[in-house]
C-alpha cells in the first residue's frame, strides 16, 4: 500500500523531470544541428519558474478550468502507464481508458483556448483537432492490433508478455511498430507536424492568449504530452523495461531519433499530413491488423 | 396497486390536460407536470416487480395483456423521467406559441403509448400502441408546419412501412403459433426451422430498424429531428427511435430467443455478427456527416443516428458484458441526447430561433448553466471517463476486442473521434470564441429550462462515477435473457481480463486538478480581460467583421465531403418521385367522363368472360 502511494506520487514527478529534460535536450540538439550554441539544458525549467511570476490574462472561468483539466488527464495517463516496473494504477481499465484519457488533453486545451475569442485560436484548434483524428486512425489499428494479439486490454499483460522478446521485432506486429514510429512525430506534435502551434504564421495557435503562469503549465503539458508519447511507444513496442533507467534510456533513444525528423523537416500543411497519415502509417497499420487477425 | 393505473393516469392525464387548458393555460401547465413526474413516481413503485395480467380475451380470441419485468421497467422509468422533464422544459420553450393545448395533449400522448409499448404482453397490443406512438410523433414533427410537413411527411411514410413489415411478421407468427402472447410464442418457436426464424428476424428488424434509424433506413430522421420542436426533439431522440431498441431486445432475446438468435448463420458469418457490422457502418458514415453539418439541431440529429450503431453493436453482439454495454448506452444516449437537445432548444429559445452555429458564439458568459448541461452532455457523448457514455462505450469496446471483433472495434473507435470533433465544433461555435455585438444582451435561461438541464447534466456524471447502479438492474436484464451474470459493483465491473474502476480514475483527476489549481493560485494573479483585449500582432483583432468559425473544419471537410453522399435518401427519394410519377398517370384513367367509365365496365366484363373462356380451355 505504502509503496503504492510512494508510486502514485513519484511518477508524476519523475515523468515532468524527464519530460522536461527532453525539452531542453531538443532544443541543444536542434541548435547544434542548426550549427548554433544552444541554450543550457535546464532553460525549460528556468522558463517555467520565470512564468509563474509575470503577469498573465485570463478569458473567463473555462479558461482556468480546461487547461487544469488537460494537464490533471496527462498526469492521470502517466499513472496508467507502467514505466519499467514501476506502475501505479495500470490495472483500473488498461489501454482503453488511457486511450480515452488521452482524449481529454487536447479537449481540455481546446475548450480552454477557446474561450481566448482570438481568431489564431480558432484556426490553432481546429487544426491541432484534425491532426488527432488523422493520427489517432492509425494508433487506434496499432493498438487494437496488439490488444488481439496479447488477447488483453492492460497494458501491463501486454509489456509483461514481451518477456521472450520486443514487439517490434515479432513477425507481424513489425508492421504496426514501423507505423507508430511514422505517426510518432504527429503525436509529439513535433515537425513535420507542428501546423497546430505554428509560431511564424498563426502566433503558436492555441497557445496565442496564454502568458505568465497559464504559458507555464502549457510547458509543463507539453512535457507529459512528449513523455507520454515516447513511453507509449517503448511499453507497448520496445518491451518496456525492468527498472525505471533503462525505460528512460529506450526513451531517449527514440526521442532523439524523433528530434532528427523534427530539425530537418518543413511543415506540413494540415490537408497534407492527414493525406500523409491516412496514407503509409494506416496501410502499414491495416496490414498489421489483418495479419494478426488471422493468425490469431 | 396494478399496471392499469399507469396507463390510466397517463392516457387521461393527457386529455385532462387538453380539457384543462380550455380553461387556464396556468393549471394546465401545472398539471402537465404533475401529471408527468406522477408518472416516474408510479412507475418507480414497480421496480422489481413481475407482474401480468390479462385483462381481456374475448375479442376474435385477442387479448389485452399487460405486464411488467425488469427490462419494461427499465424502459418506462426512463420513458417516465424523460417525459416529465421535457415537459417541465416545454413549459417557458411554448409559452408564445399557439396551439398549446394540442401540444400538451399530444406530447403527453406519445409518452402513454411508448409506455403502452413497453409494457403490452402480447404483440396486438404491442402493435396497437405502436401505431398510436407513431401518429402522435408525425403530428409533433410537423407542428411547426412550412419544411416540418415534409419531414413528417417523410417520417410517416417510412414508418408506415415499417409498419407493415411488423404487420407481416405478427400475423407470420400466429398463423404458425396461434397465439400473440409474447411468452407463449418465445415457447413455440423453439422448434422452427431457421429459415423461417430468418423470415421473422428481417420483417422485424426492418420494422424497429426504421424506428430506430437503422443504416440504411435512417433518412427520415435528420429533417424530422431538426425541425420538430426542440423539447419534442429530446424525447425523439432520446427514447422514441430507442422503441427500436426495444423491439430489438423483444424479437431477439424473448422472442426467439439467445441460442437461436445467437446459432443462425455459418460459422464466422452469423447473423449477428453481419447486424453488428450494419450498426458499424450507422456509426461511422452518420458521424462523419454529422461533422459537417452547420444547423446545430441537424449536428444532433445526425449523431443520433450514429449513437444507435453502439446500440446495435452491443444488443446483437450477443456476449453478456456487450449487451450490459448496448442497454446502458441506450440509458446513456436518453440522458446526453436529451440534455444536448434541451441545450440547444435553450439556445433556441434565448436568440429568437437561431441554431446556425456559424452565426453564433461566445455565449458561455451570458448562459452559464446552458454551457453546464452542453459541455456535459458533449463529454458524455464522446464518452470522456467520469461521465455516463465513458462506462458504456468501455463495456462495448472490450468486448469487442477480447472477442476478437477488430475491425467493429476500430469503427467504434473511429466514430468517437468524429464524434469529439464535431462536439468540440458545437460547443466552440456556440459558447466560445467570439460574442457577436446582436447577442450582448442574451439572458440567460429561465428556471423552467435550467432545472431538467442540471437534473440531466446531475445523473450522467453520478452514474459516471458510481456505475454500479444502473449496471444492477442491466444486469438483472441480462440474466433473465440467460446470460451470464457479470460482477458489477458500485464503482464498476471486475473480471479477470481487465477491471475497470471509475473511482480510481475520478480520484487521481481530482486530486491532480486540485494541485494544479493550487499552483494557478499560488503564481501572479492573472487579470480579467475582455474578448476584444486579444493578441494581434500589434493590430487589434476586429470584431464582428467576420466570424472566423465559420466553415470550422474547412480543410478537413473538403477532403471528407465528396465520400458521404446519401445515396440511400437519393435512392429513396428517386422511388418516392418513380411511385408518384406512375400514381400520376393512373389517375389520367379517371376522366369524370360517364362514357369512358362504361367502357372500362364493359372492358372489365369482356376480361372476366374471356379468362373464364380462357380458363375452361385449360
Amino acid at each position: 500500500m505504502i509503496i503504492k502511494i510512494v508510486e502514485i506520487i513519484a511518477i508524476p514527478v519523475l515523468a515532468f523531470l524527464v519530460g522536461i529534460f527532453f525539452l531542453g535536450l531538443s532544443r541543444r540538439i536542434m541548435a547544434r544541428i542548426h550549427w548554433r550554441y544552444g541554450p543550457p539544458i535546464t532553460q525549460p525549467i528556468i522558463d517555467i519558474i520565470r512564468f509563474s511570476y509575470q503577469e498573465s490574462v485570463s478569458h473567463g472561468v473555462i479558461f482556468d478550468l480546461g487547461i487544469i483539466f488537460s494537464l490533471a488527464a496527462s498526469i492521470a495517463v502517466v499513472l496508467f502507464i507502467p514505466l519499467g516496473g514501476m506502475c501505479a494504477l495500470s490495472s483500473s481499465g488498461g489501454l482503453l481508458v488511457i486511450l480515452y484519457l488521452m482524449l481529454l488533453i487536447p479537449l481540455g486545451v481546446a475548450l480552454s483556448s477557446g474561450e481566448g475569442a482570438n481568431p489564431n485560436i480558432s484556426i490553432g484548434i481546429s487544426r491541432k483537432l484534425i491532426l488527432s483524428l488523422g493520427y489517432e486512425v492509425p494508433l487506434i489499428l496499432i493498438l487494437l492490433t496488439l490488444m488481439t494479439r496479447y488477447g488483453t486490454i492492460s497494458i501491463a499483460d501486454i509489456v509483461s508478455q514481451q518477456g521472450s522478446g520486443w514487439t517490434i521485432f515479432s513477425v507481424p506486429l513489425f508492421m504496426s511498430g514501423i507505423a507508430y514510429f511514422l505517426i510518432l512525430p504527429a503525436i509529439l506534435e513535433i515537425r513535420p507536424f507542428d501546423m497546430a502551434s505554428a509560431p511564424q504564421e498563426i502566433s503558436s495557435g492555441h497557445k496565442v492568449e496564454y502568458g505568465g503562469k497559464y504559458l507555464a503549465i502549457i510547458t509543463i503539458e507539453h512535457a507529459f504530452t512528449l513523455f507520454i508519447g515516447l513511453a507509449l511507444f517503448v511499453d507497448l513496442f520496445l518491451g518496456g523495461a525492468s527498472n525505471p533507467l533503462f525505460f528512460f534510456i529506450k526513451m531517449l533513444v527514440v526521442f532523439i531519433l524523433c528530434i532528427f525528423i523534427n530539425a530537418v523537416f518543413p511543415r506540413f500543411r494540415i490537408d497534407q499530413a492527414i493525406r500523409y497519415l491516412w496514407k503509409w502509417p494506416t496501410a502499414l497499420a491495416l496490414a498489421g491488423l489483418i495479419a494478426t487477425s488471422v493468425m490469431w | 396497486m396494478n399496471l392499469e393505473i399507469l396507463l390510466i393516469a397517463a392516457f387521461g392525464g393527457s386529455f385532462l390536460t387538453y380539457f384543462l387548458g380550455k380553461f387556464s393555460h396556468k393549471v394546465r401547465d401545472g398539471f402537465a407536470v404533475f401529471i408527468s413526474s406522477a408518472l416516474v413516481v408510479l412507475v418507480t413503485f414497480f421496480y422489481d416487480k413481475q407482474v401480468s395480467i390479462n385483462y381481456y380475451s374475448g375479442f376474435f380470441d385477442l387479448p389485452f395483456i399487460l405486464r411488467i419485468n425488469t427490462l419494461s421497467w427499465f424502459f418506462a422509468i426512463t420513458i417516465a423521467g424523460l417525459g416529465a422533464l421535457s415537459i417541465a422544459f416545454s413549459l417557458s420553450y411554448m409559452k408564445e406559441r399557439k396551439g398549446t393545448n394540442f401540444y400538451y395533449l399530444i406530447m403527453l400522448l406519445v409518452n402513454a403509448s411508448m409506455l403502452g409499448i413497453v409494457l403490452s404482453g402480447d404483440l396486438v397490443s404491442f402493435y396497437i400502441f405502436w401505431e398510436i406512438m407513431s401518429w402522435t410523433a408525425f403530428l409533433l414533427i410537423s407542428y411547426n408546419r412550412g419544411p416540418a410537413i415534409a419531414a413528417g411527411m417523410k417520417y410517416i411514410v417510412m414508418s408506415l412501412a415499417g409498419s407493415i413489415f411488423m404487420l407481416i411478421g405478427i400475423f407470420s407468427l400466429y398463423a404458425n403459433y396461434g397465439t400473440f402472447i409474447i411468452p407463449e410464442i418465445g415457447a413455440g418457436i423453439a422448434s422452427a426451422s431457421s429459415g423461417f426464424i430468418l423470415f421473422i428476424l428481417i420483417m422485424f428488424i426492418i420494422a424497429f430498424g426504421i424506428k430506430n434509424a437503422v443504416w440504411p433506413f435512417h433518412t427520415w430522421l435528420p429533417p424530422a429531428h431538426s425541425e420538430a420542436p426542440s423539447p419534442f426533439s429530446a424525447v425523439l431522440s432520446g427514447i422514441l427511435i430507442k422503441m427500436g431498441s426495444y423491439g430489438f431486445l423483444l424479437i431477439f432475446y424473448v422472442i426467439v430467443g439467445m441460442n437461436l438468435f445467437l446459432g443462425l448463420g455459418l460459422g464466422r458469418f452469423s447473423f449477428n455478427y453481419i447486424l453488428c457490422w450494419v450498426g458499424a457502418i450507422t456509426i461511422v458514415i452518420p458521424t462523419f456527416t454529422a461533422m459537417l453539418q452547420n444547423d446545430a439541431k441537424k449536428l444532433l440529429a445526425w449523431h443520433s443516428i450514429g449513437q444507435m450503431g453502439y446500440i446495435i453493436i452491443g444488443i446483437s453482439l450477443g456476449t453478456s458484458l456487450g449487451l450490459a454495454g448496448g442497454i446502458f448506452h441506450f440509458f446513456n444516449h436518453a440522458l446526453f441526447k436529451a440534455l444536448l437537445f434541451l441545450t440547444v432548444a435553450a439556445v433556441e429559445y434565448r436568440t429568437r430561433g437561431v441554431r446556425d452555429l456559424n452565426s453564433l458564439g461566445g455565449l458561455v458568459k451570458k448562459m452559464p448553466v446552458t454551457f453546464i448541461g452542453v459541455l456535459v452532455g458533449a463529454l458524455a457523448i464522446i464518452g470522456v471517463p467520469l461521465t455516463s457514455g465513458f462506462v458504456s462505450k468501455w463495456l462495448i469496446y472490450k468486448t469487442l476486442i477480447l472477442d476478437g471483433y477488430s475491425f467493429l472495434a476500430f469503427a467504434a473507435f473511429i466514430g468517437t473521434w468524429g464524434t469529439l470533433l464535431s462536439f468540440y465544433k458545437l460547443v466552440h461555435n456556440m459558447f466560445l470564441g467570439q460574442l457577436p455585438e446582436k447577442y450582448k444582451d442574451v439572458k440567460k435561461a429561465p428556471l423552467s429550462m435550467q432545472v431538467p438541464i442540471l437534473i440531466l447534466s446531475g445523473v450522467i456524471l453520478l452514474f459516471g462515477i458510481l456505475p454500479g447502479i444502473p449496471l444492477k438492474v442491466i444486469n438483472e436484464i441480462g440474466t433473465s435473457f440467460g446470460f451470464e451474470s457479470l460482477n458489477v459493483n458500485i464503482g464498476g465491473i471486475a473480471s479477470e481480463t481487465g477491471t475497470l474502476n471509475t473511482i480510481n480514475i475520478l480520484a487521481v483527476i481530482a486530486v491532480a486538478a486540485i494541485l494544479i489549481w493550487l499552483f494557478l493560485r499560488a503564481g501572479a494573479k492573472s487579470r480579467r480581460v475582455t474578448q476584444e483585449d486579444s493578441y494581434g500582432a500589434g493590430l487589434s483583432v476586429p470584431t464582428d467583421k467576420y466570424h472566423y468559425t465559420v466553415e470550422f473544419y474547412d480543410p478537413f471537410s473538403r477532403m471528407i465531403k465528396p465520400y458521404l453522399r446519401d445515396v440511400i435518401d437519393d435512392f429513396y427519394n428517386w422511388i418516392a418521385k418513380g411511385a408518384q410519377k406512375t400514381f400520376d398517370h393512373i389517375r389520367h384513367l379517371y376522366t369524370g367522363d360517364v362514357g369512358h367509365y362504361a367502357i372500362y365496365i364493359i372492358l372489365f366484363l369482356a376480361f372476366l368472360i374471356l379468362a373464364s373462356f380462357g380458363w375452361f380451355l385449360l
